[in-house]
């Protein structure tokens, strides 16, 4: 129990880091951001434009005021105004947030129920006909950037076979069957890549952990051979595909400004690449913090999920 | 480092190649446009026909290497730079920059990396210039750590610690031993890098943050056909091509360096067991409970097959004991295997049988084979660590292997494994059941794997080692606790050791195991009493003494599997050596009634054993040159080199405790006879103070 508070402790400790860095960096701008906003066009900006917008962004106060300020804010859940449109930024980020970790859960499933009982089967038949054929398709999986594979997808299922629209969104409780339609696309994108590598992973683990003593004991007692595959072999080779799942979170979570780019699937990472080309700093700053705490409680959940599945990882 | 693959080191190449030719293979200007051809398809002008500009798109395709490639080879390269100076100050200068090359890098692993590539590119707008920092700054921390984890590994090396005293400055022991060491991980980390900034170029570029137009890029070009993708699909496909072929080849680099710097690499493939599709022959009415006969175990090495076990035959009637004694590397622990049916894949039975209860083991199909183990026979297994499994607790792996062959409620199955627990004298059973291998002492994990061997009461037990691990009390008990086993259920037992006080207590038959093969065979007080091999004779020589002097050591180590020497193989570190000896592997031969024996000299043995000047020491000198010595000189200068053979007139008198205790290994503690731990195929005994790993 002690390693769990622990390890809640260390998150914080890392959301706060993040925290502060987004902030700094935005500050860190070389020349003044609210100048830089108003001068594009290569005209100069209008000094009372220039004034006003420091004003707004709070700029003109003294940088330790800011950082304190945008804490207090930050912790009522105000992350500012758009630049854009002055709409709370929060609220947007509220609403689209659901819906990227909707993105990410159903692409994690996708990749965890192929790539596992794959990566076993292949690991299984080592060297047979069935692995060589999956491994190639998981280091073709590996090689074919994301946003290539859903330009391809959208290429042959939307535009070519008609199957599918190239992309939007539809809540759950409006259209349950278009909702899923969309979904599909965007998610075996993201999970392509994502089973490669758990399949990489469990076939490795697979073809380690049978080498091991402790699987020698469960055939020297005579078990079936079903639940030495799965209660000794794979049980333990869980633990290292679980360590390659939160290595590739960061890979996970990059893949869905890409992803809900090319399906236009109104996400929160969407939502980051339109903030970025306009230059929106409050809206960077709020997406940028949300989803890297998202990231950091990932990292947290796969540890103590870690936790669980390895005994020994308790008493550390 | 092996060498690596060279298929995809020869792609990779060809690539940067092709990207350093452009310029001189005279293709159109990849910026010209000329909008009257538009999406035009192709010519001989242009290969691959025209973008929706007009542009040529093979000039394109080729001069977008030149934009992606130097990218990532420049931010792989400051990362690998930056990070192995980190790495390098971090783990030698001190805690300070430990501190802050580590945890500082550690920061960015805060941030998914494509997350910070954007938040960069916000402050600092989009454009090749603000790739190459990004992409360093996200690679940076991997190459910390790596050569972090070098240093740390190779600092503590006695070498470092050599040029410290000749007197070497910090930096130059950094550079020049250090670097080398780690270059292997550095390597694979920089082709990871550039294969994942390749990735991230061409994401950010895709999204209109990465590389500007008109400069060509894959990405950009991928975004722009992606408009026209309905008309020119073909647009679409040669960016996406070169792109992930670009991707793949230098993905299967990083695969082959990480598999020619990796060490611990498993073989390619592995040999399969064939199985084997003959009946099982019909099982004889009386006979020995276990019957091994002529045994050979062949293993595939590239070199060619060796054979670590050759003709092997072994009999245990029920509620006796047979010991099987002998160095490490003996093939001992293999022959216990291939009763059980559970040789390692690289290993399979060459000939001979093994007859369980009549039943021949290799030629059982794995269902009968299960229906066997762990029911009718059982194997105590060396390590009780890695032998039992790490994440489930010790009472549910015991009651495992009741569920497996009875049909008994969980509730009975738990007090059958509690008192098991507390029959091997686990002190709290109920306790102890609940408990992970790691939380229980070594001792305490050897006993819970005796009783899980142990939980259906067997008709044969193979203990491999089973009292190594347990101090002086707690292996009494183990030995009653399986003589108990042998009366009271009539089972039979096979003790592999290298502990003689062991085998003299518990044992009826015992074998002495040398390189492979049975030396000597026979009763325990027959064979302990009166050996008729000189190996037998040495190891019993070998074993502590009663009056506290240091036993003698057996010089030289085992033959190795692939360089047995002709004849016999004990000859070359054989007192009684003669050229006879070579002449032909000696046979095993019934010396007297029920004890065999593989030496042909054995007479002369028994002479050496008789005569007066065995019990006086002699200088070892004598013994390190004995093949010095003329083969026919008389038996009053030979008995010299075979040594004193006081301790074999009666091991069982021996005690416990010997006075050599503080000259022995910790692990050692049941009077070891045998220098070594047995792990069969390690032919470098552990404990040399035996002397034995001395040539």
């Amino acid at each position: 129990m002690r390693w769990v508070i622990r390890r809640i402790g260390v998150s914080l400790v890392l959301v706060w880091i993040v925290a502060s860095i987004v902030f700094l960096a935005l500050r860190c701008v070389p020349g003044d951001p609210a100048e830089l906003l108003l001068s594009q066009g290569g005209a100069a900006p209008d000094p009372a434009a220039v004034a006003q917008l420091r004003e707004q962004l709070g700029l003109d106060r003294p940088i330790w005021t800011q950082y304190f300020a945008s804490f207090d804010a930050l912790l009522h859940g105000d992350f500012g105004n758009s630049l854009q449109d002055d709409s709370p930024v929060a609220t947007e980020i509220w609403r689209r947030l659901p819906r990227t970790l909707e993105l990410i859960a159903a692409s994690t499933v996708i990749a965890l129920i192929t790539g596992l009982p794959l990566g076993l089967a292949a690991a299984l038949r080592q060297g047979g006909l069935f692995d060589r054929i999956a491994s190639w398709i998981a280091a073709a999986g590996l090689a074919v950037p994301l946003f290539v594979v859903g330009t391809l997808l959208v290429l042959v299922f939307a535009q070519g076979l008609h199957w599918v629209s190239a992309g939007g969104y539809v809540p759950l409780a409006q259209a349950p069957g278009r909702h899923f339609a969309l979904l599909a696309m965007p998610a075996v994108t993201i999970a392509l890549g994502l089973f490669a590598t758990v399949f990489r992973m469990t076939r490795a683990a697979v073809l380690d952990v049978s080498m091991r003593d402790y699987v020698r004991t469960a055939r020297a007692k005579g078990l079936r051979h079903g639940r030495i595959v799965i209660h000794h072999v794979l049980r333990n080779a869980l633990i290292p595909v679980v360590t390659v799942l939160a290595l590739q979170l960061g890979t996970l979570l990059g893949g869905t400004v890409l992803v809900e780019y090319v399906f236009n699937y109104p996400g929160l990472s969407g939502m980051l690449v339109e903030a970025v080309n306009a230059r929106d700093y409050p809206e960077v700053e709020g997406i940028v913090l949300v989803i890297s705490i998202l990231f950091v409680t990932l990292n947290l959940l796969i540890d103590l999920l870690y936790g669980v599945l390895d005994p020994r990882v308790r008493q550390a | 480092m092996r060498r690596p693959n060279l298929i995809p080191v020869g792609a990779v190449a060809a690539i940067a190649i092709v990207a350093l030719a452009v310029p001189v293979l005279g293709l159109p200007n990849p910026t010209a446009m000329s909008i009257a051809h538009r999406m035009a398809a192709s010519s001989a002008a242009h290969w691959l026909g025209q973008d929706e500009y007009g542009r040529d798109v093979l000039s394109r395709l080729l001069w977008g290497a030149r934009v992606s490639l130097p990218v990532a080879a420049a931010s792989a390269t400051a990362a690998c730079l930056l990070g192995t100076a980190l790495g390098l100050a971090g783990g030698y200068l001190g805690r300070v920059a430990e501190l802050l090359a580590l945890r500082g890098t550690d920061v960015v692993l805060c941030f998914p990396p494509l997350l910070l590539a954007l938040l960069v590119v916000t402050i600092l707008g989009p454009g090749a210039a603000t790739l190459i920092p990004v992409l360093t700054l996200v690679f940076l921390p991997g190459f910390v750590r790596v050569v972090y984890a070098g240093v740390l590994s190779v600092r503590s090396q006695e070498y470092i610690d050599a040029m410290r005293v000749l007197g070497a400055g910090r930096l130059r022991i950094m550079l020049r031993t250090i670097l080398p060491n780690i270059a292997g991980p550095i390597l694979v980390q920089y082709s990871l890098a550039a294969a994942s900034a390749v990735v991230l170029e061409s994401g950010l570029s895709f999204l209109g943050l990465g590389v500007l137009p008109p400069a060509p890029s894959w990405g950009l070009m991928i975004a722009a056909a992606r408009s026209t993708m309905t008309q020119a699909p073909l647009l679409l496909l040669w960016p996406c091509l070169a792109l992930s072929l670009t991707i793949l080849a230098m993905n299967a680099l990083c695969d082959a360096l990480r598999d020619a710097t990796d060490p611990h690499r498993a073989p390619d493939r592995l040999p399969r067991r064939l199985l084997n599709l003959l009946a099982s022959g019909l099982p004889p009415a009386h006979g020995p409970l276990l019957d091994v006969r002529n045994l050979t175990i062949e293993i595939d090495t590239p070199d060619g097959p060796i054979q670590p076990v050759r003709d092997v035959s072994l009999s245990v009637a029920p509620g006796t004991t047979l010991a099987v004694v002998g160095e490490s590397g003996s093939g001992k622990t293999l022959t216990g295997l291939a009763v059980m049916g559970l040789l390692p894949s690289v290993a399979r039975v060459a000939g001979g049988a093994v007859r369980m209860e009549g039943q021949d083991v290799p030629r059982l199909n794995e269902a009968a084979l299960r229906r066997l183990r762990g029911d009718r026979m059982a194997m105590v297994f060396q390590d009780p660590l890695s032998s039992l499994n790490p994440v489930h607790r010790v009472g549910a792996q015991i009651a495992e292997i009741i569920h497996a062959h009875r049909a008994l409620p969980d509730s009975v199955a738990r007090d059958r494994v509690v008192a098991l627990l507390r029959r091997v004298g686990i002190p709290d059973p109920a306790r102890r059941a609940r408990a992970y291998p790691h939380e229980l002492s070594g001792g305490m994990r050897q006993r819970a794997m005796i009783a899980m061997a142990i939980a259906n009461d067997p008709k044969l037990l193979i203990a491999d080692e089973p009292t190594t691990a347990l101090d002086v009390t707690i292996q009494a008990q183990v030995l009653d606790l399986l003589a108990g086993l042998k009366r009271e259920h009539g089972m039979g037992l096979v003790l592999i050791t290298h502990s003689l006080p062991v085998v003299a207590e518990i044992a009826d038959q015992v074998a002495v195991m040398y390189a492979g093969e049975i030396v000597e065979q026979g009763s325990v007080a027959e064979v302990l009493a009166r050996p008729l091999h000189p190996y037998t004779a040495a190891l019993l020589r070998s074993a502590p003494a009663e009056d506290g002097s240091m036993p003698d050591s057996i010089l030289g180590t085992v033959p190795p599997p692939h360089a047995l020497p002709p004849g016999c193989v004990f000859g070359p570190r054989c007192g009684l050596h003669t050229a006879l000896c070579d002449a032909a592997r000696p046979p095993l031969i019934d010396a007297r009634p029920g004890h065999g024996t593989r030496c042909i000299r054995w007479r002369d043995l028994v002479a050496v054993e008789l005569h007066p000047c065995a019990d006086e020491r002699h200088p070892r000198a004598v013994e390190r040159h004995p093949r010095a010595r003329p083969e026919d000189q008389p038996v009053q200068a030979r008995c010299q080199t075979v040594g004193p053979l006081r301790v074999s007139r009666d091991p069982r008198v021996e005690p416990e405790d010997d006075g050599n205790g503080a000259a022995a290994p910790e692990d050692d503690r049941n009077g070891t006879a045998v220098p070594g731990d047995d792990g069969d195929g390690a032919a470098a005994p552990k404990n040399d103070w035996h002397g034995a790993a001395v040539p």
